[in-house]
C-alpha cells in the first residue's frame, strides 16, 4: 500500500492525483469540523434561552415565594383575630408558586431539589397547625410559628439560596461555552487556504500557468467560510457579552436586592412578633437592609431605569416607616406600631424590582435571540462552502490531468 | 450435532440480558423540625446548682405604714421616675397560657402575672392601662432588669437566693411547686420515673436545673410552649416544671396530663433591678392591698380556677 502511494507520488500525475485528494480531504474535514462547533455554539445559545435562564428564574422563584410565604404567614399571625383573607391568600399563593417553580427546577439538580420537595409539606404542615392552635386561642400556636420560620430559615431558604446559585452558575458556563472564541475553526479554515496556496504554487511551477480556475473559486469559497465563521462568532461573543452586562449580571443585583428586600422585611414582622425579645431580628434587618442599599446603589450604577430609581426612592420611605414602627415600638406604642406595618412602601418597593428583574431578563432574551440570528444558516453555509471548495479543487486538478492522458 | 445445539443454547442463554434488579425509592430521611434554639443540656446549669448562697429568700421589705396614693409618688423615688416617665415598663410573658399569654384574636397580652403588672400601673398612675409590656424569655429576665429595660418582672419568676444577688424580689405572691406533665397513658407517674427520660424545660429557668438533678435528659428551649410542641411532635417524654406552667400547658392540648405530687417550692415574686428599695416596698403595699380587698383571690379565679379553689394567698414575710 505504502509502496504504491510513495510509487504514485513519483510520476507528475500521481502527484496531481495525491493532491486533490488531500485538498477534497482538508475541505471536507475543515468544512464538517467547522460547522459542528458552530452547531454546538448554537446549541448554548439555545440553551441560555431556554433551558439555563427559565431555570435559574425559577429557582429565583422558588426563594422568593418561599420567603414571602413565611412572611405573609408571620404577619397574619401579628394582626391578631381572624387572619386578613388577603394575607392568607398571598400565603397560598406563594406555596403554589414555590410548588410550581421547584417541579420545574427539579429537572436540573434532584439533588437540591429533594431538600425543598421534603420539607416544603413538613412546613405547610406547621403553619396549619400554628393556625388551628391561634384559632383556638392557644399561645402554643405561635410555637408552631416559631417552629416553622426557623425551619425555613435555618433549612428551606439556605437549600433554595444554594439552588439559585447552582441554576445561575449554569448560565455563566453557558454563556462561556456561547462566547468561546472559535481557535480551531480559525485555524483548520487558515490551514485549507495554506493547502490550497501551496498546491496553486506547485501547479503554477508544474505547468507555467499563472492561475487555475478551480483552485482560485476552491479557495474563494474557503475563504468566505473562514470569514463567514469569525465573523459570526464575533457578534455571537459581542451579544453573549451584552447579554452578561445588560442580562443576566442586572438580575443578579436585582434579584439579591428583591431577596434582600424580603428578608429586611420578614425581620421586621417578626421583630413585631416576638415584642420586646426580637433584637436579634431587628439586628438582622439593619444588616440586611444596609446590604440592600448597597445592591440598590450598584443597580443604580450597572442598570439605571425608572424602576431601579423608583425602587430606592420607595426604599427609602420604607426606612423612614421602619424608623416609625421602632420608635412607636420602643415608646411602647405597640399597637401604632403594628398598624404602620401596612404602609405600602415595602410592596412599592416590592413591586419596583419585579419590574425592573422583568425588563432585565427582557434585555438578556432580546441580546440571545440576536446571537442566535447571527448563527442562522452558518452551519449549512459553511458545508455548502465546503462543498463547493473541493468542487473547485478537484476540476481544477482534474484539468491539468487531463493533459497528461 | 446434538453438542452444537447444546453449545449454541448455552451461548445463547450466556449472551441474554438477565433480570435487572427492581429500582427502589429510598426516602431521604424524614425532616424532623424542632424549635430553634432547642438544645440537649447534658450538664445541669451551674449558676444555681453550685454552691447556692444560703440565704431567706422569700423574706422581703415591709412596706411604707402609709402607702403613697396614686399619681402622688414621693419625689425622688423609683417610682417618681416611673410617673415621670408616664408608663410601667413590664417584662412579662407570652407564651405562658394562664400566667402571662397573647390573646390571638384580640392580640393583646393577657394572665395572672400580666393583671399583677397591671395593678401595679394601676396604683402608680391610677389607670391600669398606663403600662408597657415588654416580652421576656426565661433566660432574658435578669439581663433586662440590670439593662434597664424594664422596671419590673412578673413572669413566674421564683424567689431563689442566687438571683437575689443579682435582683430584688417582692414578697411572695404565689406558692407554685414544680410537677411534671406527660402524655396521657405514658406510664410515668411522677418525677421518680423522670430518670433516663427526655424532658423538656426552659433554658435559665429552676426547673431546668431540678429536672438534670434527678437525672433526667434535659432538653432546654426558650418558651414553654416550645416544649409543649416538642411534647406533641413526641421529641420529649415529659415537660416538668411549675403546676401554674403545666396548668395553661395541659388547657392546651386534652391528651396531656399533670401527675404527681409537687416536689420543689417555687415562690414567685416581682423582680426588681438590684438596689431599688423603694419599689419592693411599694410593690409589697400593693400586694399587701390585694391581700386585704380579696382581689388576689379574684384574680386566682380568673386565671387559675381550673386549678382547683382559691387557696388563701401566701403570706408576707419581712425582714424589715
Amino acid at each position: 500500500m505504502l509502496r504504491r502511494v510513495t510509487g504514485l507520488a513519483r510520476s507528475t500525475p500521481g502527484r496531481l492525483s495525491l493532491i486533490a485528494l488531500l485538498l477534497i480531504a482538508a475541505s471536507f474535514i475543515a468544512g464538517s469540523l467547522t460547522a459542528m462547533s458552530v452547531i454546538n455554539r448554537a446549541a448554548a445559545l439555545e440553551e441560555l434561552a431556554t433551558r439555563s435562564e427559565p431555570l435559574a428564574h425559577a429557582a429565583q422563584e422558588v426563594y422568593r415565594s418561599l420567603q414571602d410565604a413565611d412572611a405573609a404567614a408571620a404577619s397574619a399571625f401579628l394582626s391578631g383575630g381572624l387572619e386578613p383573607v388577603d394575607l392568607r391568600a398571598r400565603y397560598e399563593t406563594d406555596i403554589a408558586q414555590a410548588q410550581a417553580a421547584l417541579s420545574r427546577a427539579t429537572a436540573s439538580h434532584p439533588e437540591l431539589t429533594a431538600t425543598l420537595a421534603s420539607q416544603l409539606p413538613v412546613y405547610t404542615g406547621l403553619i396549619e397547625t400554628a393556625r388551628t392552635n391561634n384559632r383556638q386561642g392557644f399561645p402554643v400556636g405561635a410555637a408552631y410559628l416559631r417552629e416553622a420560620s426557623g425551619m425555613m430559615r435555618n433549612q428551606l431558604l439556605p437549600a433554595a439560596q444554594e439552588l439559585y446559585r447552582a441554576e445561575s452558575d449554569g448560565v455563566a458556563q453557558a454563556q462561556d461555552r456561547a462566547a468561546r472564541f472559535p481557535v480551531s475553526e480559525v485555524l483548520l479554515g487558515l490551514l485549507a487556504l495554506v493547502a490550497l496556496g501551496l498546491a496553486q504554487a506547485y501547479l503554477t511551477r508544474r505547468t507555467n500557468r499563472l492561475l487555475n480556475v478551480g483552485l482560485l473559486v476552491a479557495t474563494g469559497a474557503a475563504f468566505v467560510s473562514l470569514v463567514w465563521v469569525t465573523l459570526s462568532a464575533v457578534i455571537v461573543i459581542n451579544d453573549v457579552g451584552d447579554s452578561r452586562s445588560g442580562g443576566s449580571s442586572r438580575v443578579g443585583v436585582l434579584v439579591d436586592a428583591r431577596i434582600a428586600t424580603l428578608t429586611a422585611r420578614s425581620d421586621e414582622t417578626l421583630t413585631l412578633v416576638a415584642r420586646g425579645s426580637g433584637q436579634n431580628y431587628e439586628k438582622s434587618y439593619v444588616e440586611v437592609s444596609e446590604k440592600l442599599e448597597g445592591l440598590l446603589g450598584q443597580a443604580r450604577k450597572i442598570a439605571p431605569s425608572a424602576e431601579v430609581d423608583s425602587a430606592s426612592r420607595h426604599f427609602m420611605d420604607w426606612q423612614a416607616t421602619h424608623q416609625r414602627i421602632r420608635e412607636a415600638d420602643d415608646a411602647g406604642q405597640y399597637n401604632e406600631a403594628v398598624a404602620l406595618i401596612a404602609e405600602p412602601s415595602f410592596d412599592e418597593l416590592d413591586a419596583d424590582l419585579v419590574r425592573a428583574i422583568g425588563l432585565a431578563r427582557q434585555g438578556f432574551s432580546g441580546e440571545i435571540a440576536a446571537a442566535r440570528g447571527a448563527l442562522v444558516g452558518t452551519a449549512v453555509g459553511v458545508l455548502a462552502l465546503a462543498l463547493v471548495s473541493a468542487v473547485g479543487s478537484s476540476m481544477g486538478l482534474w484539468q491539468r490531468l487531463k493533459e497528461y492522458r | 450435532m446434538r453438542l452444537a445445539v447444546a453449545l449454541l443454547a448455552a451461548a445463547l442463554t450466556a449472551c441474554s440480558v438477565g433480570p435487572t434488579e427492581p429500582t427502589r425509592i429510598t426516602p431521604r430521611e424524614a425532616a424532623a423540625p424542632s424549635p430553634p434554639e432547642a438544645s440537649d443540656v447534658s450538664v445541669p446549669p451551674t449558676t444555681s446548682a453550685a454552691n447556692p448562697p444560703s440565704c431567706d429568700a422569700t423574706a422581703s421589705l415591709r412596706p411604707a405604714a402609709v402607702q403613697p396614693a396614686a399619681g402622688q409618688m414621693p419625689a425622688g423615688s423609683t417610682m417618681a421616675k416611673i410617673a415621670a416617665r408616664g408608663r410601667l415598663i413590664a417584662g412579662v410573658d407570652q407564651n405562658t397560657y394562664l400566667m402571662g399569654f397573647r390573646n390571638s384574636f384580640t392580640g393583646e397580652i393577657e394572665g395572672f402575672d400580666v393583671d399583677l403588672a397591671r395593678r401595679l400601673a394601676q396604683a402608680i398612675f391610677g389607670d391600669p392601662s398606663k403600662v408597657q409590656f415588654k416580652i421576656v424569655t426565661s433566660a432574658g429576665r435578669i439581663p433586662a432588669l440590670k439593662n434597664g429595660d424594664v422596671d419590673v418582672v412578673v413572669r413566674t419568676m421564683t424567689i431563689t437566693c442566687s438571683r437575689l444577688t443579682d435582683v430584688d424580689f417582692s414578697a411572695v405572691y404565689y406558692q407554685a411547686g414544680q410537677r411534671v406533665l406527660v402524655r396521657r397513658n405514658s406510664g410515668v407517674t411522677g418525677v421518680e420515673s423522670l430518670r433516663g427520660k427526655k424532658v423538656c424545660a426552659t433554658s435559665g429557668s429552676t426547673s431546668l436545673a431540678n429536672v438534670t438533678a434527678r437525672g433526667a435528659n434535659a432538653v432546654s428551649v426558650p418558651n414553654w410552649t416550645d416544649c409543649l410542641v416538642m411534647l406533641q411532635q413526641i421529641q420529649v417524654d415529659a415537660i416538668s416544671t411549675d403546676d401554674t406552667i403545666l396548668a395553661g400547658l395541659a388547657a392546651q392540648d386534652p391528651y396531656t396530663e399533670v401527675v404527681g405530687d409537687r416536689f420543689t417550692e417555687e415562690p414567685y415574686g416581682i423582680a426588681v433591678p438590684k438596689g431599688q428599695e423603694d419599689l419592693v416596698r411599694f410593690a409589697n403595699g400593693v400586694l399587701e392591698e390585694m391581700r386585704r380587698d380579696g382581689s388576689w383571690v379574684a384574680l386566682y379565679q380568673r386565671w387559675l380556677g381550673p386549678l382547683g379553689p382559691a387557696p388563701s394567698p401566701p403570706v408576707a414575710r419581712y425582714r424589715d
